[in-house]
């Protein structure tokens, strides 16, 4: 079969088109995350809301979360945050080795911070008897917004474990690196989020 | 050293090192122009202030510790 023959110029083009779209494409990005923020809002004020309807807080039976272990596993994605950061620093200043250490421990961070949140769940669900649909307004808000919120983490570490192999494969120039940067504002804006997360359930 | 020292020792220790790290990221970015970069400026503040949180958390001064309801 015939193979299609990349005609003289054709490279230049593309570099071109990338120019010309990079800012539509930051633009869409970041619309993207400003959708997601709106998603996390309505259902972080609708637990403000009926956590402030309520008698008390935790509800009658239900103990406070630990706060020590959420405080540490913060601190675990609030590092991955930092890591992310300079992994992008490194591949603009074409520190390669860097950026690649930097990615791997950012993988390793996200993937802490989500063993984390398992064993948060095993205890709270077999130690403490708190459920999605059996304890209440606590439990759904509760797990509906960390597990929201652990799915993005889930996929962040997918998308960054993508740009790991996309990286070491070569598609990514110090020209054309709108994925690493697209994989850097995700991963902050799911730090963020944890920002707001950790202080509602874990310190109000 | 129980386990509940221990993950509020390493709360302190990371809140400092994380929070030192996206400050001065911040402060060396604090010029650098376009949109991205303004937005990553936000980010890095936010996660700043995360560290601090969760800093003031491991030291217990936000939160309350144990089990008591």
């Amino acid at each position: 079969m015939a193979v299609a023959s990349i005609p003289q110029g054709a490279h230049e083009e593309v570099d071109q088109l990338y120019a010309e779209t990079r800012e539509l494409r930051l633009q869409g990005f970041l619309l993207f995350l400003i959708s997601d923020c709106v998603l996390f809002s309505s259902f972080i004020f609708a637990y403000l809301y009926l956590r402030s309807s309520g008698q008390g807080w935790p509800p009658p039976g239900i103990q406070r979360l630990d706060v020590a272990f959420a405080a540490w596993n913060s601190v675990v994605l609030f590092g991955s945050g930092a890591t992310m950061h300079y992994a992008l620093e490194n591949w603009k200043h074409g520190n390669f080795m860097k950026y690649m250490g930097m990615l791997i421990a950012t993988i390793i961070l996200g993937a802490m911070f989500l063993g984390g949140q398992g064993y948060e769940y095993t205890h709270l669900i077999y130690g403490e008897h708190v459920s999605w649909a059996g304890s209440g307004i606590f439990g759904a808000s509760f797990f509906t917004l960390t597990g929201m919120h652990g799915f993005h983490v889930f996929m962040g570490v997918c998308y960054l474990t993508v740009l790991l192999l996309q990286s070491a494969g070569g598609v990514y120039t110090k020209e054309k690196y709108f994925g690493i940067t697209a994989g850097t504002l995700y991963w902050h804006f799911v730090d963020v989020i944890w920002v707001v997360l950790f202080s509602i359930f874990y310190l109000l | 050293m129980n386990l509940v020292l221990l993950e509020r020792f390493g709360a302190i220790i990371g809140g400092i090192v994380v929070g030192f790290v996206a400050f001065y990221a911040l402060y060396k970015d604090w010029k650098t122009p376009g949109v991205e970069n303004q937005v990553f400026k936000v980010m890095l503040l936010l996660l700043g202030v995360g560290a601090v949180v969760a800093l003031l958390a491991g030291l217990g001064i936000l939160g309350s510790f144990g089990k008591a309801a």
